[in-house]
């Protein structure tokens, strides 16, 4: 045992005293730092953002129910909050939540026309991409260990001593073994630690800490026997190191790139503007038709409220919301194949990222933070399915029971964000 | 430099080109960059050109479908509303920037200001989140990466194998080797950067003005030059060639992959923007107060209407001559535009200021003065979305504002008070489909050239600022050369 530590105390000595290493070591300990912090900050502001947008959007509501007395007014001036709440891990894997909206404010007009609004952050900033933990592990952490571990023999080569060092080692452990572990390590070390303390302020649970790191490690694990094993012949660092790094390319870069082109060639997506166009002609045209138009299709819809769909004037507003109904009915297609088309290619991707590690380990991390564009279109089902509950609260109102009471609408359904683990 | 000097300098160089032609790794590099370069320019064009048709016949098919309403009350289409759609620029095959990131189509209607939806990011694998297959991203990322390969150890080399005391001893001076080393690696550069001069001067055919052509391949060709600089400061400086690798491959993920991250990520930190969702819960309080346009028993209305009784010298509004509806809906519409145009016009100079702050990191960073120097030059940063914002509201006040004008004119008061009386009465409430034709086309172009050059000389300043201090740099380095 006590010669096991001899054998990386003295690697930890040689460590420290190669300063290109240790500069790489402080500088991948700055940069998950600052990954880890920008995300904590990140996902404070989401967070303080949403509990600002519910104070206010119940006192904006409250307003309207104070001036508003008609169901038809109350249900067109009343908009209400939904927001899709940042996990505990989401510091570490943004995801895409600066590409897909975390917050909406909908009222009971039709959903296909206000669910793609976006309120998404400054374009040209989400364009260049976020620096947070995964992108760190990921991207960054590969050139690391091609960097620490290309040279680990062909330095010695051409200084000459390998040979020397090899006849002369005790066993191939007490040379390479404890190099390799001291170095790998020192990096595993400076990477996590901060990634720790983040999992820690941001009250992420044992269990999910331990399995990113798991992952992490895994993968930090393939890349140090890549480079250590394509090391192991060669006389010249530089050209390993090329070597490594033109494989990193390939892996990072280049089959993704191959796999998104294949993929957007391959899966079929309705143009989300046809929606839109679906969704406005058939709710316009509503106006110019015979109001059976719209009413008979509805109460097929809703049985229960067959015995009240006559109507007293040329305007009435359960007549209204109706065709507003009747639109979505009619772009429910459309918006259906367009939702499938994204989840089948994010599906497809899948299978690209098994021979792209670099993009596994981000789909599998931004799973397990529920930042994925899986998570994106439940937390968009969430929205849905809310909307129709709101639309049960008002149609009684709308269609047989008058004016709802002040008392009365206490009861309307509340949303609840529920932020599932991605695993 | 005299002839002399400048012959040697070429035959350096020409001695380089020798060496790697000999060389299997710069040779394959050479070959990966210029086929990555190739294929970004063929797939990004036929990409952005299908984009770009597309755009116009969704924005004729809108404008088609405007127009070819029924008759109809005329406030039924101020909520009918309109499309418009965002024509990326010419020169956006090279560079489709914020193309993909934000909504390229915008709903007008009356009362309120939409955001532009379907950003093509969202229907995307998630698989491009490091880089795409753009000309864009490759001359900026990898370009760079590839020079570094091939040119590592174009002076440490000669110092490894002994060459290089004996090169001096002959008389080369230091400053005309790395001269040489330097010409024969921009030459290389210019390889790199001929097949994105040649798409770029395709798009002046399709309108784009020489200016901007011109400033983009300049531009690209500065930023290559930083790099071409770059290696031959660290191969000059550091004794070994896998010192010299291994600082370049470092000063590399630093610059180009590490940089522009931290520069989003510290914008958006330090200069915090409030949603739309959030500044609507103040533009909503607003509006509150300018009082609802459907109705005009609205007590906000009151002023108005006595104001109007005055100037027609009437005693009530149904002896007005023209709508008062009509004229309440268009009083409302401009005081509500007036609010949301300020609000909007906050929003936008919020992200302006983000963007700036991420922009000053091109002091730091080359490639993220590239980055900038050229979505600024295409069209497709920030800026243009911005235009593309203020064009589109433009449009939805001028064809409310149009469609109000008849209701106020071509609608008789009674018959509008009286539309939801029976079937006919909506009937007679209703005013030609002839109308219809007061929307204007719409044709989105970006910032004119002049417009866009001025707004990248930073970037360019910044470019040149890292050519001079390296430069400068390399001269101290060449004249005691070892």
């Amino acid at each position: 045992m006590s010669y096991l530590i001899t054998q990386l105390m003295r690697e930890w000595g040689f460590l420290l005293r190669q300063k290109y290493v240790v500069v790489l070591l402080l500088c991948s300990f700055i940069l998950s730092g600052f990954a880890i912090y920008s995300g904590l900050s990140e996902v404070s502001a989401q967070q303080q953002t949403i509990e600002r947008l519910k104070a206010a959007d119940q006192s904006d509501r409250a307003k309207v129910q104070k001036k508003q007395s008609d169901a038809g007014m109350l249900a067109y001036y009343s908009f209400h909050l939904m927001y899709s709440q940042p996990s505990s891990l989401a510091f570490a894997a943004l995801g895409e939540r600066d590409i897909f909206p975390w917050k909406h404010r909908i009222n009971l007009l039709a959903l296909e026309g206000q669910i793609y609004e976006s309120d998404a952050q400054n374009a040209e900033l989400a364009q260049g991409g976020k620096i947070d933990f995964v992108f760190v592990i990921s991207a960054l952490a590969p050139l690391v260990i091609i960097l620490l571990f290309h040279d680990l023999f062909a330095s010695e080569r051409t200084s000459g001593r390998h040979d020397l060092l090899v006849t002369t080692a005790k066993s191939y452990f007490a040379l390479w073994g404890a190099r390799i572990t001291v170095r790998f390590v020192a990096i595993i070390v400076c990477l996590m630690l901060p990634f720790f303390v983040g999992g820690f302020i941001a009250g992420a649970s044992g269990f999910e800490v331990a399995y990113v790191s798991l992952l992490c490690i895994a993968y930090l694990a393939f890349w140090t026997a890549l480079s250590v094993w394509w090391g192991k012949n060669a006389t010249s660092a530089p050209r390993v190191a090329s070597s490594l790094i033109g494989l990193w390319v390939l892996f990072a870069f280049i089959i993704p790139i191959l796999g998104d082109l294949a993929i957007n060639k391959s899966v079929d997506s309705p143009k989300g503007g046809d929606i839109m166009l679906t969704q406005r002609e058939a709710v316009n045209d509503a106006w110019d038709l015979p109001k059976s138009a719209t009413m008979q299709p509805f109460i097929k819809e809703y049985p229960a409220l067959a015995p009240y769909i006559d109507m007293k004037s040329e305007f009435e507003w359960k007549w209204y919301y109706a065709f507003q109904q009747m639109g979505d009915l009619k772009a429910a297609k459309l918006s259906k194949a367009y939702r499938d088309a994204a989840a089948k290619k994010y599906e497809l991707a899948g299978f690209v990222s098994w021979i792209s590690p670099p993009s596994l380990l981000q789909r599998s991390l931004t799973r397990a933070a529920n930042t994925d564009s899986i998570a994106a279109y439940a937390y968009e089902q969430q929205i849905r399915d809310y909307h129709q509950q709101l639309r049960e609260f008002y149609y009684p109102w709308l269609f047989y029971q008058g004016d709802p009471t002040k008392a009365s609408l206490e009861n309307m359904p509340r949303f609840e964000n529920t932020t599932q683990s991605g695993n | 430099m005299s002839i002399n000097n400048f012959s040697k300098v070429v035959i350096v160089a020409k001695d380089e080109w020798r060496y790697w032609l000999r060389s299997k790794l710069a040779m394959t590099v050479l070959a990966i960059g210029l086929l990555l370069t190739l294929s970004s320019v063929v797939v990004t064009a036929i990409t952005m050109l299908k984009l770009s048709h597309d755009r116009h016949e969704l924005q004729s098919n809108a404008e088609q479908s405007f127009v070819e309403q029924p008759d109809r009350h005329p406030h039924r289409m101020v909520h009918y509303g309109h499309y418009a759609f965002r024509t990326p620029s010419p020169l956006s095959t090279l560079d489709p920037g914020i193309d993909a990131y934000t909504g390229n189509s915008i709903f007008l209607e009356g009362h309120r200001q939409n955001s532009a939806m379907f950003a093509d990011q969202r229907q995307g694998t998630a698989l491009t989140k490091l880089g795409s297959l753009t000309p864009a991203f490759i001359v900026q990322t990898l370009a760079p990466l590839l020079l570094i390969l091939i040119g590592y150890s174009s002076i440490s080399r000669e110092r490894e194998s002994q060459t290089l005391s004996y090169l001096l001893a002959q008389g080369t001076s230091g400053i005309t080797l790395i001269a040489g080393k330097g010409l024969a690696l921009l030459s290389v550069v210019g390889l790199v950067i001929a097949p994105l001069a040649v798409s770029a001067l395709f798009t002046v055919s399709a309108g784009e003005s020489l200016l901007a052509v011109a400033s983009f391949v300049v531009g690209y060709a500065l930023y290559l030059t930083v790099w071409v600089l770059l290696i031959l400061l660290a191969s000059s400086v550091l004794s070994k060639n896998s010192g010299s690798f291994t600082a370049l491959a470092f000063v590399w993920i630093l610059l180009c992959i590490v940089m522009p991250r931290v520069a989003s990520t510290t914008a958006s930190t330090a200069v915090p923007s409030a949603g739309k969702i959030e500044t609507d819960f103040a533009v909503k309080a607003e509006l509150r107060k300018l009082g609802d346009g459907h109705n005009t028993n609205d007590p906000a209305f009151k002023q108005f209407k006595q104001s109007l009784l005055k100037k027609y010298n009437v005693n009530s509004i149904d002896e007005l001559p023209v709508n008062f509806r009509g004229l309440v809906a268009s009083e409302s519409e401009a005081k509500q535009a007036n609010v949301l145009n300020q609000f909007a016009e906050q929003r936008m100079q919020s992200e302006l200021k983000q963007t700036q702050v991420s922009r000053y990191f091109g002091w730091v960073s080359p490639m993220v003065a590239i980055r900038s120097l050229s979505m600024i030059v295409v069209g497709t940063s920030i800026e243009t979305h911005h235009r593309f914002l203020r064009e589109t509201e433009q449009l939805r006040f001028d064809f409310v504002q149009g469609l109000n004008k008849i209701h106020i004119e071509e609608l008789d008061y009674k018959d509008d008070m009286n539309r939801n009386a029976d079937a006919a009465a909506t009937k007679k409430a209703r005013v030609s489909a002839q109308n219809w034709q007061i929307l204007q086309d719409f044709n989105f172009n970006v910032d004119s050239a002049d417009v866009r050059a001025q707004r990248s000389v930073p970037a360019f300043l910044q470019l040149l600022l890292w050519i001079v201090v390296l430069v400068g740099g390399i001269k101290l380095v060449g004249k005691r050369l070892l």
